[in-house]
Order: structure tokens, then C-alpha cells, then sequence
């Protein structure tokens, strides 16, 4: 190390600040194992923690996928298309899903009726 | 070198106990606290100004050291590598605190067997150097505890400051000419 000046303010600089060079502390080295030792636990229970949360996600995604197959859709699409009331409608009057070709008996015009009831 | 010291840092042991520790050996890594520690808290106390502070981010340096056991290529001294991450962990508290460290100080001088007289004025000085050094800027104060306390040479400061050799010899000579500015009226009392 370079020393260009041994001034008495360099002298008194050195002096001072080397008084406080080395701080030893009773029990430190303990304080830091214990310290040391918490965390690598803490570490441990989160890498721990971590790695079941994925294979819990693992075997809930085996589980499910199955129910979800081609089959299983068709089914629910059946089920769904069976609940629909539009569609009921349409089987009960045996025609298209389209009910609009209902309308006209719906609503008859009244040459109609003069027609299919002379006598009233 | 202080007496307080039990033994030399050997470079070569420091890697073998590092490699222990990697492995998760608790007394290797007591043994390299036991080493280290109190330079450490050393230089710590000078940037900090606190016992109390220097010994919690001293802590924090090996809490660190030992994470980063497994990873730790022996390119540099580790004591340089300590003394870098404690400089890190320095310049964060001061960031997290949003000033310097100019609070109360805690320096206490050892007087030894100095008489009683001139254990004052050691405790004078103590106080008036640090109080000074604590007004420096980071970087030059940083240099100077490397330089004067620690006595470590220039090429290690500049690893471990991430900066040229030139500009920490630039912050050592600015932060002597500043000292004895701040000292000007200590020394015309003498």
C-alpha cells in the first residue's frame, strides 16, 4: 500500500481508525449458525412446499382429463341440448327447430276461420 | 494486526471451509465467522457509525455467504468478497434510510493501559475522526476505512468498489484533503 505522507494528521488518522480495525464480538460466530441454520430450514419447507403444490396440481390434471374426453363432451352436449325448452317445443309440434314456420296456424286470418267455422 | 484476531485468514482454508460449508457444515462455517467476523464488524462500524447496525448487517453478510456457499468460485480472497457484499448491504441500509449515517456515534475508544488523561484524548480524537469520516461521501469514506483502517491495497479496494485503481486513489486523497478540512479547528486547538 502507498503511504505518501506521514504527516502528524496522517499519523493520527492511522492511528485512530486502526483502533477500530477489528470489532470482535462475543458468541457472533454462534448467533450466525443459528441464524444460518433458520434459514436453510425456512429454504427447505418452501422448496418442499413448492414441489407438492405442483404434483398435487399434477394429479388433480391426471384425474380430471379423463372427464373430459370426446365422449364425455358428447354426453354433456346432449345433456345440455335435452334441458333446452325451445327444442322441446319443437318436438312436441313434430317440426323444425325453426318456430317461426308456426306462426301463420298460430295467428289465423279471419277468411280463415269463416271458413273452417261457417256456422258461428 | 489486532490482537483480538485468533489466527491469519489463509486463503487456501477459507476455499477448503467454504467447500464444507457448501456441503452444510455448520462448524466450517462457524469457524469462517469466527475468522472474519471481527474485521468485518470493523469496518462496518466505520462506514455505519453504529455497533449495533454493523453487527446486524455483519450477520447479513454471512447469512449470505453461506446462501451463496454452493455457487462461491474462488476467483477473489474472501475477504474481499466479504467485504464487498457488507459494502452492498451498506450502500442499501443508506438507501433504505434516505440519508447518511450522520445519527448518533457509538465509538467508544479502548484505552488500554493509557492513563486516565490521555485515554480522553484518545476518546477525543476517536470521536472527532469519525465524526468527520461519517461526513464523507460514500465512495471516499468507503476508500479511506479500506486504505488506512483495513490497509488493504489498492487493486482490492478497486475490486472490491467495481471501480478503476485511479479513482479510488482520486477518493483517497479527496477524502484526506476533506478530513483535514473538517479537522482544521481540532488540531488548532492542540
Amino acid at each position: 500500500m502507498d503511504n505518501p505522507e506521514q504527516t502528524p494528521f496522517d499519523q493520527e488518522l492511522a492511528a485512530t481508525l486502526r483502533r477500530g480495525r477489528a470489532v470482535s464480538v462475543a458468541g457472533f460466530a454462534e448467533r450466525v449458525v443459528v441464524a444460518a441454520v433458520a434459514a436453510r430450514r425456512r429454504r427447505t419447507v418452501v422448496r418442499w412446499s413448492s414441489a407438492l403444490a405442483a404434483a398435487a396440481a399434477v394429479f388433480v390434471a391426471l384425474l380430471s382429463l379423463p372427464a373430459t374426453s370426446e365422449e364425455a363432451l358428447n354426453r354433456q352436449t346432449f345433456a345440455l341440448i335435452a334441458r333446452d325448452e325451445s327444442a322441446q317445443l319443437a318436438d312436441l309440434f313434430g317440426a323444425a327447430d325453426d318456430l317461426s314456420l308456426l306462426a301463420p296456424v298460430a295467428e289465423r286470418p279471419a277468411v280463415v276461420e269463416t271458413f273452417v267455422s261457417p256456422g258461428s | 494486526m489486532s490482537q483480538e484476531e485468533p489466527m491469519l485468514p489463509d486463503d487456501e482454508d477459507d476455499k477448503r471451509l467454504m467447500a464444507l460449508v457448501a456441503g452444510g457444515d455448520d462448524d466450517a462455517l462457524r469457524l469462517l465467522v469466527h475468522r472474519h467476523h471481527a474485521r468485518l464488524v470493523g469496518y462496518l462500524r466505520g462506514e455505519v457509525g453504529s455497533q449495533a447496525t454493523a453487527e446486524e448487517l455483519a450477520m447479513e453478510v454471512f447469512i449470505r455467504l453461506h446462501r451463496a456457499a454452493s455457487r462461491w468460485r474462488p476467483e477473489a480472497k474472501l475477504s474481499t468478497y466479504l467485504i464487498h457484499i457488507a459494502r452492498n448491504l451498506v450502500l442499501n441500509e443508506w438507501r433504505r434510510r434516505g440519508r447518511k449515517p450522520t445519527t448518533a456515534l457509538e465509538f467508544a475508544a479502548e484505552p488500554g493501559d493509557l492513563s486516565q488523561g490521555s485515554a480522553r484524548r484518545v476518546a477525543e480524537l476517536d470521536e472527532a475522526f469519525q465524526r468527520a469520516i461519517l461526513q464523507l461521501a460514500p465512495e471516499q469514506r468507503t476508500a479511506i476505512l479500506l486504505v488506512v483502517q483495513q490497509e488493504l491495497p489498492y487493486e482490492e479496494i478497486a475490486e472490491i468498489m467495481d471501480a478503476p485503481v485511479s479513482s479510488v486513489k482520486t477518493w483517497i486523497h479527496r477524502a484526506r484533503a476533506r478530513l483535514r478540512e473538517l479537522l482544521k479547528d481540532f488540531y488548532a486547538q492542540e
